[in-house]
């Protein structure tokens, strides 16, 4: 035990981590900074006048209902997102932990869409669900005679592009689920079988709760995903539209900070997201972790 | 061997003596219209080989101003930037300009610019940007599809009311899916104000003095947008996206009509297979005669530039005015071309005659009422304006239920007020 060596140096540790550090001050910590001190100023596009306006920002992000309604839009969001896809995914890498032949093209397939990028995925669902010749439009109305117009209908567009997220990161849930499902003992699920165990009950009983730090560290991924990564997907698919039906927060601060140039306020709007998620992601830490089992 | 040494000294020479002023230019052409852009930038290019002009496509209209802004703060932005209507109050705000009558020989003749064109872009009298790509708004339609509807495909519609039951009566007879599709539904709402000379915003359309509030809540944006709500439940009014999304719908008869800039009009006519018609835009009965109003982009000059580069751009920019260059784009385009001595010519060779789409928009403008009402609205970052009220429109057009003016008054209020919130901050950052 005691032969872990010490670094006698002790500046060497410091020249290590420098380069890490760097990063993280350059691309973290100055722009978190930056973001906080400008959210106290109204400035003007081209950045030549700035008025100091105190809490003002925040003030108006709250008193405003389309940063409130954007607010719920992205909980409804991302709570979809994360709940619908950690359970699909992880019925998804059960099937895919089969012992079937072909199964190595099978989780291939699966595994691909995380491989595509966010612009790409954005055009293939826009394209699909497009009113006019898209050809799922086309399906659905001869199934039901019914035609679907996600353009002029929020609520359908909220709901494509939820599916799209979810859809998105199948390959990366998959392949966690599928690392973590391999890595359960078979012991266990034969002993358990041995006690008479069926399918369902050994699901729920073992494995379940053996691939709970899988789902956690997902959890959490996923709710960043929902949260922040999203952007790309949106901006391709909806532009936030149909009248703000798509209009989450990420999507919100970008409108308002690049197209309309308005920077001290969506510097507020990304110190209240900022907030948030780390809130959040606390929260999480705290109450999660204690009904995780590590083995 | 020594002959080819020799030209290639002389060359390397030449290269010397006349080093190459590069001009950079953002601008948001794309498809039929960024090849005509490239190969005015390349004609320019060949005819001056101490200047080379280096055209980028920076994304849409919006996207090219937000990215000059950007740069701009970094020092990295180019020479010329086409900015569309919309950034014309930011452009001249800016600070980060050089204007162009200041930069153009004295004896330029800008008296010769087209009227509305050199209304819409001047301030007190004097042209801060170099007009370019000029266009107004018009309705399309398929003759086609009108006469397989019953209806006569020479008689468009030239009423709201008219639209509606032309619109029905196609959707009905199964002709088309949809009757109408706009493109840029804000700028669609703006040319009816304008069109039926209603002020769009205060301080006469923030032309008098910076606008603090927009007038669109009024009775008549309430009137339009009720008309539009009802033309949308009856299946008329398709909703066709923010800028040219609607265009292929119209050239894939998914609809019928289209009220689309003029711009559009050279890659609508190179796609359609079938015969396509344009008109003036319908008109609401009742209301005053005004005029429709000036869309596009000009070319805006930005400061911070090496002294010689200037005379570069000047140099560029009188091309792009030139006669020749301004026909030819206007051919290839449908925009506007921007002189009164083009628009001569073009006639004088009967262009019109044989190609009597591009002449619509001309008529149109020329006919309609010229009065404050109609010279164009000017914003405070109208940018954030416009897609607000794109928002709107988007709201509208979801509503199902029976109570359209009452829907249609409380969209355009909150929009409003938002607008508002926009106009002051503006104002408190610039003064008034």
């Amino acid at each position: 035990m005691h032969a872990q060596s010490r670094f006698p140096n002790k500046l060497l540790p410091y020249i290590l981590l420098s380069p890490s550090i760097v990063v993280i001050a350059v691309f973290f910590i100055i722009p978190t900074v930056k973001s906080i001190y400008q959210s106290f100023f109204r400035v003007s596009p081209f950045g030549d006048r700035r008025i100091f306006v105190g809490f003002d920002n925040f003030v108006r992000l709250f008193n405003s209902p389309a940063y409130v309604q954007s607010l719920l839009r992205t909980l409804i969001f991302a709570t979809a997102v994360v709940l619908i896809g950690l359970s699909f995914c992880m019925i998804v890498a059960v099937l895919l932990n089969q012992r079937i032949r072909g199964m190595s093209v099978f989780r291939t397939f699966f595994i691909w869409t995380y491989a595509i990028s966010p612009a790409i995925a954005g055009t293939i669902w826009a394209l699909m669900f497009n009113p006019a010749t898209g050809p799922v439009v086309y399906l659905v109305k001869l199934l039901s005679g019914k035609s679907i117009n996600w353009m002029n209908d929020g609520r359908l567009a909220l709901a494509i592009v939820i599916v799209a997220a979810v859809w998105k990161m199948l390959g990366y849930n998959v392949i966690f689920y599928l690392a973590g499902l391999q890595a359960i003992p078979t012991e266990l699920l034969e002993a358990a079988s041995i006690d008479g165990a069926n399918g369902i009950k050994r699901f729920f009983r073992v494995t379940f709760p053996l691939l709970s730090p899988t789902t956690f560290f997902l959890l959490i991924m996923n709710m960043l995903y929902a949260f922040f990564e999203v952007f790309g997907l949106i901006d391709i698919m909806t532009k936030g539209g149909p009248g703000n039906a798509t209009e989450v927060l990420v999507y919100k601060l970008y409108k308002d900070g690049f197209i309309s140039i308005d920077i001290g306020f969506a510097s507020a709007q990304s110190v209240v997201l900022f907030v948030f998620v780390t809130v959040l992601t606390i929260l999480q830490f705290r109450y999660t972790q204690q009904k995780v089992f590590y083995g | 061997m020594k002959k080819w040494l020799a030209l290639l000294f002389l060359a390397a020479l030449t290269l010397l003596v006349f080093p190459k002023t590069t001009i950079t230019l953002w601008h948001a052409m794309s498809g039929q219209n960024l090849k005509a852009l490239e190969d005015i930038v390349k004609a320019f290019n060949e005819t001056h080989p101490d200047i080379e002009v280096v055209p980028v496509f920076t994304g849409s209209y919006a996207e090219t101003l937000t990215k000059a802004i950007a740069a701009y703060r970094n020092n990295t932005h180019p020479h010329i930037v086409q900015v569309y209507e919309v950034g014309l109050q930011t452009m001249l705000d800016s600070g980060a300009i050089v204007p162009v009558y200041e930069l153009a020989e004295p004896d330029f003749d800008w008296g010769d610019v087209v009227v509305p064109i050199l209304n819409y872009y001047s301030v007190d009298g004097k042209l801060y940007s170099m007009p370019f790509n000029s266009s107004t708004a018009m309705l399309y339609y398929n003759k086609d599809i009108f006469q397989k509807a019953g209806l006569d495909p020479n008689k468009p519609p030239t009423t709201f009311d008219e639209v509606f039951e032309y619109g029905k009566k196609i959707v009905q007879s199964g002709a088309a899916p949809g009757g109408i599709a706009f493109g840029w539904p804000a700028w669609v709402f703006e040319q009816m104000h304008a069109l039926h000379a209603q002020f769009y915003a205060n301080n006469e359309n923030g032309r008098k003095a910076k606008a603090t509030e927009v007038y669109f809540n009024r009775e008549f944006g309430v009137k339009v947008f009720s008309e539009w709500i009802k033309w949308a439940q009856n299946g008329v009014l398709v909703y066709g996206g923010r800028e040219y999304n609607a265009n292929n719908a119209f050239i894939a008869g998914q609809v019928a009509m289209l009220i689309q800039s003029t711009s559009s009009l050279g890659s609508i006519e190179a796609k359609a297979n079938f015969k396509v018609g344009t008109t003036f835009l319908p008109r609401i009965p009742g209301y005053p005669r005004g005029n429709s109003v000036i869309g596009g982009a000009t070319l805006w000059v930005m400061k911070g530039k090496p002294k010689e580069d200037y005379k570069a751009v000047w140099e560029f920019l009188k091309f792009v005015a030139r006669l020749d260059v301004s026909q030819k784009w206007h051919k290839s385009t449908g925009y506007f071309p921007t002189s009164n001595s083009a628009l001569k010519g073009l006639l004088d060779e009967g262009w019109f005659s044989e190609h009597p789409n591009y002449l619509t928009a001309f008529l149109q403008i020329l006919s309609g009422i010229n009065r404050p009402e109609s010279q164009g609205v000017r914003l405070g970052n109208f940018v954030a304006i416009r897609d607000v009220v794109d928002s709107a429109f988007e709201k509208a057009l979801q509503y199902k239920g029976p109570d359209i003016e009452k829907t249609a008054k409380a969209i355009l209020d909150e929009a409003a007020k938002q607008c508002n919130q926009i106009l002051k901050d503006y104002v408190s950052l610039y003064g008034k």
